[in-house]
């Protein structure tokens, strides 16, 4: 049953997307609205309009630098980071956003609204897990004897929701619900995201904090314990929903039209029901990179 | 190495027919534009030096008369207070007025864009780009 619900919608938004006064006209209305308010000293000017629709839908880059999140999962390694790769492709409704598939079904001057298919962020940190025997528990109580202890396995989830994004002189705001549509999980998740940003020509700086609810058949996936899976050192452990706090600051300086160079450190923490997991260790997960960015315009 | 590397992305787009008679430098050579700050209102600094001494002006885009002009010299400098949101050039001609002797373009880079879509946050520290 709700799979048709699904799939309804989705064939509703694709209909109400291919009709073309749907996004056109309001992004024509946008750009007429920046070309009046622009001047500048000088002959003719082409202004943002040009500079709009000289725009690739291709926006692709590379990053080559050093950064580190850590995982907060027990018997862990953290997740090096050497290398970052964008690729995006961004068409009149739909668009490929580094591994998110999107259809945009609204596009005014206030906000732009778009079915988002995803993968699951949350499985990440159990692709870098070890296998230990203890002779503890993983409180630290002394065992009769020794015991594997394994962090169980955890798959991605396909997901689907709807995304808002605004911004303005205010800032940028984004807001999304997604769904597992996978039966990994069959939970779902809500976020919320805010972020200003200062630009000072070559130099920008821009943080931004945000909210994610967990609810409790997303949470208790990835960090719950099942029955099958405990042994005297891994109790089982049933989470229930959260909300997942961060806060991100972004540093960067335009060397050039294509190279720049950023920094940027993120802090984010786990709700408290994820937190007081057995195969949970540390509640914050730290994240920084700081590397050379090559975007290819 | 690293920094002469970078120096050298800096400097090498600003230094026009270096090698020939005419040597013209403009700084900078970079200006960034964005919804908040759609122009550049920027002071840039024009060093021209030739191999003779001789009547040379300086030109850019934004007119068909020259910024100024120098009589029997080899050097110079200006500096061009400008508001703008576009690439431009400045040149340097000789007496006939006709072939730039030297060239450089001031490039605009505009930072954001008008699809929201482009602004999307995905939340990864390795989100730099």
């Amino acid at each position: 049953m709700r799979s048709q619900i699904v799939r309804i919608v989705v064939v509703s938004l694709m209909l109400l997307a291919s009709h073309p006064s749907a996004a056109g006209e309001a992004q024509t209305n946008s750009l007429a609205d920046e070309t009046s308010g622009a001047s500048a000293q000088g002959a003719s000017t082409p202004g943002p309009q040009q500079a709009a629709s000289s725009e690739s839908r291709w926006q692709l880059g590379i990053a080559l630098g050093y950064g580190l999140r850590t995982n907060p999962l027990v018997q862990s390694d953290d997740i090096p980071i050497i290398v970052d790769i964008d690729i995006s492709w961004f068409g009149d409704h739909l668009f490929f956003d580094n591994g998110d598939l999107g259809l945009t079904f609204v596009d005014n001057e206030y906000v732009t609204t778009s079915l988002v298919g995803r993968i699951n962020s949350d499985r990440v940190f159990f692709g870098r897990t070890n296998t230990k025997f203890v002779s503890v528990d993983l409180a630290g109580q002394p065992l009769s004897s020794t015991f594997e202890v394994s962090i169980p396995d955890r798959d991605y989830a396909g997901e689907l929701g709807f995304e808002l994004l605004a911004d303005g002189r205010w800032g940028q705001l984004q807001l999304s619900a997604h769904h597992d549509v996978s039966g990994t999980h069959n939970g779902y998740d809500v976020e919320f995201d805010y972020g200003y940003g200062w630009r000072n020509q070559r130099f920008y700086v821009e943080p931004s904090f945000g909210l994610s609810f967990k609810n409790e058949d997303l949470n208790n996936y990835y960090w719950g314990v099942d029955a099958d899976e405990t042994n005297a050192a891994l109790p089982e452990y049933t989470a229930g929903s959260g909300v997942n706090a961060f806060a991100r600051l972004q540093f960067s300086y335009q060397i050039s039209r294509n190279w720049s160079f950023s920094f940027v450190g993120e802090v984010e923490r786990l709700n408290d029901e994820a937190a007081g997991s057995p195969i949970v260790e540390e509640q914050n997960i730290f994240g920084y990179f700081a590397g050379f960015g090559y975007r290819f315009r | 190495m690293r920094r002469l590397v970078i120096l050298l992305l800096i400097l090498l787009p600003a230094i026009s027919n270096a090698d020939g008679e005419m040597q013209l430098k403009v700084r900078p050579v970079l200006c960034i534009i964005d919804q908040r700050t759609p122009h550049c209102q920027m002071s840039f600094l024009v060093l021209w030096q030739s191999v003779e001494t001789g009547y040379y002006c300086l030109y850019n885009d934004f007119g068909q008369a020259p910024l100024r002009c120098w009589t029997e010299q080899r050097s110079g400098k200006l500096s061009d207070e400008r508001t703008v949101n576009r690439e431009f050039s400045y040149w340097m001609a000789g007496d006939d007025n006709q072939s730039p002797l030297a060239m450089v373009v001031v490039e605009v880079l505009r930072m954001d864009s008008n699809d929201r879509r482009r602004k999307r946050r995905s939340r990864h520290v390795w989100d730099i780009l």
